[in-house]
């Protein structure tokens, strides 16, 4: 084990380090340093890539359900819509804000934004509906600048900027990790085409002809969405990454 | 691209008999309706729409809508292409044992070999049948000793269990491999499966066969049973000795011929040959040992391993078993050949 | 039988002499009653005791004292300190605000406490703290500006100060709660860790200046021969004991927030808990008077014209506020010292200095005899 002693000052350290401490102070009073951010009158510049309120885009979605099942809060729960394909809808109560929904995303449905002051009047209105998702909340600002941290050299100071913090950015939708259905234990294999049946894209298909049947995967069309790897009833399809 | 996954591949099918017809009907045509079905529910086993159960006999309510098409059921039922087996087929050994940990129908070795196996990590989970307080049989997945305090999971239960359906999840499900005990039409069910998918015969460690002459429908047997004045609450054991059909209760017993059952005997079980589920790793009855003991047919080397556990741990007390005692039984049962197509 | 005429003479001799106002005053003096109590006021003996540096100037100080407090600390902590109160005035009267919170409050007596002595005592505190006001000299020694006069000045103030813990130990006790158990017993402890070496001291600068009368100790500090000059480590440790007594960053030992809740007042609340609050800053104010008088040459300093006797009061007052603020900075330089880091302080660096300073005073002794 390895002890880590007290360091040893004699006397003319220790007023050496009382007066310096002291002096620092004194400084500090004259001529202050300040990291505190006047809000709700000025705002923090947040990163583009912050991790608030997220918006959904209908049209993206392939319904594929991944959101749901990354959530690690089982914040999101999805709802058939009128057309009956399925919508994620998205509980705030019990949102963690982690954005594994926006990144795993393969159609790039779910967008980041940098709101992360909303107030609800109950619990049933932190539930929020697909429909809620597509528009953002209404915003009242009162801040008129934002503040944005710097690091120089050795300090940390604020930096006060005049003009406003845009919250919803323009983002590139996000891309996802590439992946695709493989089957990997062909063997097991029923021929029933429930993957084929599953699949948005079209990309699986399964042809009938002398006594086979012949299972195909075209990995150019797979989204990888997962849907037929959920729904196989022997669990012989995996996602690979492409 | 990972290099265990593949992209294209091919499923063989088998004829069909009716061409224009989904497979199911095919099923239905060749099976059901001609009443071979034995209602293993090897078929409900691997359905991969679940829409294959068991009311009165085996059907797909829904299928013309629901059928995928798939031809699963039709590769897996042991009767679509029936090669009826019979005798006593072959073993290694021929005993008989009685539980000390256990009690059951016999001799508890059914149990004894189930829990045995989970203990020398040959199998994870075993699939017992229990029933609740009307006798409906329930499907347990054992996985440790102290399971096995529930008193219904020991004991005969004569009526249909639907014991392969629950198959699928425990294969699904179990790590090590699972271990199935069942009448011989389910064994039957059972090594269709391990032939056809090789989920199935890396998963199912352990196949245990019970003799059996015949089985029963709930709803017929029960019906029976009541006539003969068998209070269902009061019931402890059903058991079938000597040619007579015995319900225990807790206030005295109801005895009869079981010949008096053969109006309501199963179509199915008219047309079974098999009374000592020669396909088994092991086969477990009454029959061929002395009262308290049941007879082991032990067939196959997993098996015989875990004869050999229970011997070494003394488990079980073993004694002399007489395969020749068996002989009216499968003769019995070998006269139904001339039942089937009829 | 009281002699009026003679009392009122005595009054008449003895006022405040303020030339600025003196055109303002003459009339008022001139009238019936309110003549009398004018008069009365600038009696000097209550004049100082009543407005400077007695109990007005001692509100106004309680009122601004923790808005500097916190304003400062706050600067050095990189923060903005109180604003939100009056974001024009910067938040000066945060406190105004905290008081009048206070006053509101529901005062919580919980049913374990020793419910006389728990509201007594607060009250009783207040005795040993303002007394000593009644024998400090705001003043020159040409111009006392002092409400007693006694040889006996510097004793009867080391008595009541000793005298402050005793209470705050009552409070404790009274509370019946663990947390002030603790407090309490710690307080006890740094009690005797600081109250010797300040006995020592007071000892060290009676010697010094031969006299313990508050208008000859002033005498003694004539031009820039202030008490800090004369005896500097003498003034380092009454500082800290200061410090200490006020139980003070980095002594803050027996009030300690995050180990025990406000120690010995963790029961109080509403304005009794208000009371307690104040009652640290009081008796900061107090014990910075008599190092201001002790040390820091009194209310000595060049007249500012105009003011006459006030112009003494004034630089009193301002040397007060130095030394407050000085003692309330600590805060946002040092961390809180653990207790048994706290007595070895005490019992070790401190009463060693007090007794160098001491030795100091004697040698001075014998050398100007
Ligand atoms: C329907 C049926 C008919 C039988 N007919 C005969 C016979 O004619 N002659 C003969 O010698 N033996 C027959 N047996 C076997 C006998 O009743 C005992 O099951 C066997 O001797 C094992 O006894 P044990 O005490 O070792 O088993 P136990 O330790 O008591 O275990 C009994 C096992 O049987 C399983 N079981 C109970 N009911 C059913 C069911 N309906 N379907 C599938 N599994 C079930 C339980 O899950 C349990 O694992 C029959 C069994 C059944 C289920
Ligand atoms: S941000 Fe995280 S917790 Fe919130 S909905 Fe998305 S995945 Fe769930
Ligand atoms: S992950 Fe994206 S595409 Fe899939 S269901 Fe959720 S929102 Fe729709
Ligand atoms: S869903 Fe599964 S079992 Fe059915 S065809 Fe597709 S891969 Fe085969
Ligand atoms: S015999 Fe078994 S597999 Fe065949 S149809 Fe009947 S229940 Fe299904
Ligand atoms: S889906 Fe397949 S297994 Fe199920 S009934 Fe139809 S053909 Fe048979």
């Amino acid at each position: 084990m390895k002890k880590v002693a007290t360091p040893e000052y004699d006397i003319k350290d220790k007023l050496k380090h009382h007066v310096s401490a002291l002096s620092t102070a004194a400084k500090e009073v004259v001529m202050p340093l300040n990291v505190t951010t006047q809000y709700p009158r000025e705002r923090r510049k947040m990163p583009d890539c912050f991790r608030g309120y997220i918006l959904f885009d209908p049209e993206r979605c392939i319904s594929c359900f991944q959101c749901s099942f990354v959530c690690p809060a089982n914040a999101i729960w999805m709802k058939e819509a009128p057309s009956g394909r399925y919508y994620p809808t998205l509980d705030y109560g019990k949102c963690i804000f982690c954005h594994f929904c926006v990144d795993t995303c393969p159609g790039g449905a779910l967008k980041q934004t940098k709101i992360h002051d909303v107030a609800y009047k109950d619990m049933d209105e932190m539930f929020t509906l697909t429909e809620e998702m597509i528009e953002p909340p209404e915003i009242i600002r009162e801040d008129e600048g934002y503040v944005d941290y710097v690091i120089d050299k050795e300090d940390l100071s604020l930096k006060r900027t005049k003009g406003i913090d845009k919250l919803i950015v323009d983002v590139a939708p996000s891309q996802g990790v590439p992946l695709v259905s493989l089957c990997v234990e062909p063997e097991n294999c029923l021929g029933c085409g429930i993957c084929e049946g599953m699949c948005e894209s079209g990309a699986v298909s399964s042809l009938k002809e002398d006594g086979m049947v012949r299972m195909k995967i075209d990995v150019d069309k797979c989204t990888g969405c997962g849907l037929c790897v959920k729904e196989c009833p022997m669990q012989i399809l995996r996602l690979f990454r492409e | 691209m990972a290099a265990i996954g593949k992209s294209e591949w091919e499923v063989k099918i088998p004829e069909k008999t009716l061409k224009e017809k989904l497979y199911f009907e095919n099923l239905k045509a060749t099976v059901i309706d001609t009443k071979l079905c034995s209602r293993c529910l090897t078929c409900a086993c691997v359905c991969p729409v679940d829409g294959i159960i068991a009311i009165d006999g085996v059907e797909f309510p829904n299928y013309e809508e629901e059928c995928t098409d798939c031809s699963a059921c039709v590769k897996v039922c042991p009767r679509f292409v029936y090669e009826p087996k019979s005798g006593l087929g072959s073993y290694i050994e021929f005993i008989a044992g009685q539980s000390k940990r256990f009690k059951g129908q016999d001799g508890a070795m059914v149990t004894e070999l189930i829990v045995s196996a989970i203990e020398m990590g040959m199998i994870d989970r075993g699939l017992f049948v229990g029933r609740d307080e009307d006798w409906v049989t329930e499907i347990f997945h054992v996985r440790d000793i102290e399971q096995l305090e529930i008193p219904t999971l020991g004991g005969t239960k004569y009526t249909f269990a639907r014991v392969l359906p629950e198959l699928k999840k425990a294969v699904r499900f179990t790590k090590k491999g699972v271990g199935v005990v069942g009448t011989p039409c389910m064994v039957s069910g059972v090594r269709k499966l391990q032939q056809e998918f090789p989920l199935f015969r890396e998963k199912i460690k352990l196949v245990v066969g019970l003799f059996c002459t015949e089985n029963f429908h709930y709803d017929e047997l029960t019906k029976y049973l009541k006539e003969k004045g068998v209070d269902f609450s009061k019931l402890i054991k059903t058991d079938i000795t000597m040619g007579k059909f015995i319900a225990t209760m807790t206030d005295g017993e109801v005895k009869f011929k079981v010949r008096a059952l053969e109006e309501i005997l199963p179509s199915g079980c008219n047309v079974c040959t098999d009374f000592t589920a020669v396909e088994s790793d092991t086969s477990v009855g009454s029959v061929g040992s002395a009262a308290g003991f049941s007879t082991v047919v032990v067939r196959e080397e997993n098996a015989k391993k875990i004869i050999d556990f229970i011997k070494k741990k003394g488990y079980a007390d073993f004694g002399e078993a007489k395969p020749e005692e068996l002989g009216f039984l499968i003769g019995h049962k070998k006269k139904r050949e001339e039942n089937i197509g009829k | 039988m009281i002699d009026i005429n003679a009392l009122i003479s005595t009054i008449m001799n003895n006022q405040v002499n303020i030339p600025l106002l003196q055109p303002l005053l003459d009339p008022l003096l001139g009238m019936p009653v309110i003549g009398y109590i004018i008069a009365l006021i600038l009696w000097k003996p209550f004049f100082v005791l009543i407005l400077i540096p007695g109990f007005a100037t001692m509100g106004i100080m309680l009122l601004i004292l923790p808005w500097i407090e916190r304003k400062m600390v706050g600067r050095m902590q990189w923060r903005v300190g109180p604003r939100e109160i009056s974001p024009h005035t910067r938040g000066i009267i945060q406190l105004l605000a905290d008081s009048l919170r206070f006053l509101f409050q529901e005062v919580i007596i919980h049913k374990d406490a020793h419910k006389l002595y728990f509201l007594q005592f607060p009250f009783l505190y207040f005795i040993p703290v303002l007394l000593p006001l009644l024998f400090i000299n705001a003043g020159t020694a040409g111009n006392p500006l002092v409400p007693i006069q006694t040889d006996y000045a510097l004793q009867i103030m080391v008595a009541l100060i000793s005298l402050m813990p005793v209470f705050i130990l009552g409070v404790g006790w009274a509370s019946n709660n663990r947390f002030s158990f603790i407090g309490t017993v710690r307080e006890a402890f740094l009690y005797f860790a600081y109250e010797i070496p300040f006995i020592v001291v007071i000892l060290a600068m009676i010697v010094l200046y031969g006299t313990s009368n508050t208008v000859g100790v002033i005498d003694k500090q004539s031009g820039v021969w202030w008490g800090i000059i004369q005896n500097p480590l003498a003034a380092l440790t009454f500082f800290i004991a200061t410090v200490m007594a006020t139980a003070r960053l980095p002594f803050e030992i027996p009030e300690a927030d995050q180990e025990v809740s406000f120690g010995p007042f963790v029961e109080y609340s509403g304005i009794a808990f208000g009371l307690a609050y104040v009652m640290g800053y009081e008796k900061m104010y107090v014990l910075s008077a008599i190092m201001t008088m002790l040390f820091l040459g009194g209310g000595s300093g060049p007249v500012i014209p105009g003011l006459g006797d006030l112009s003494y009061g004034i630089w009193f007052v301002i040397k007060t506020l130095i030394v407050l603020v000085v003692m309330a900075n600590l805060r946002g330089v040092y961390p809180r010292y653990r207790l048994d880091q706290g007595l070895r302080i005490g019992w070790g660096a401190m009463l060693i200095l007090a007794l160098i300073a001491l030795g100091w005073s004697i040698v001075v002794m014998g050398v100007r005899l």
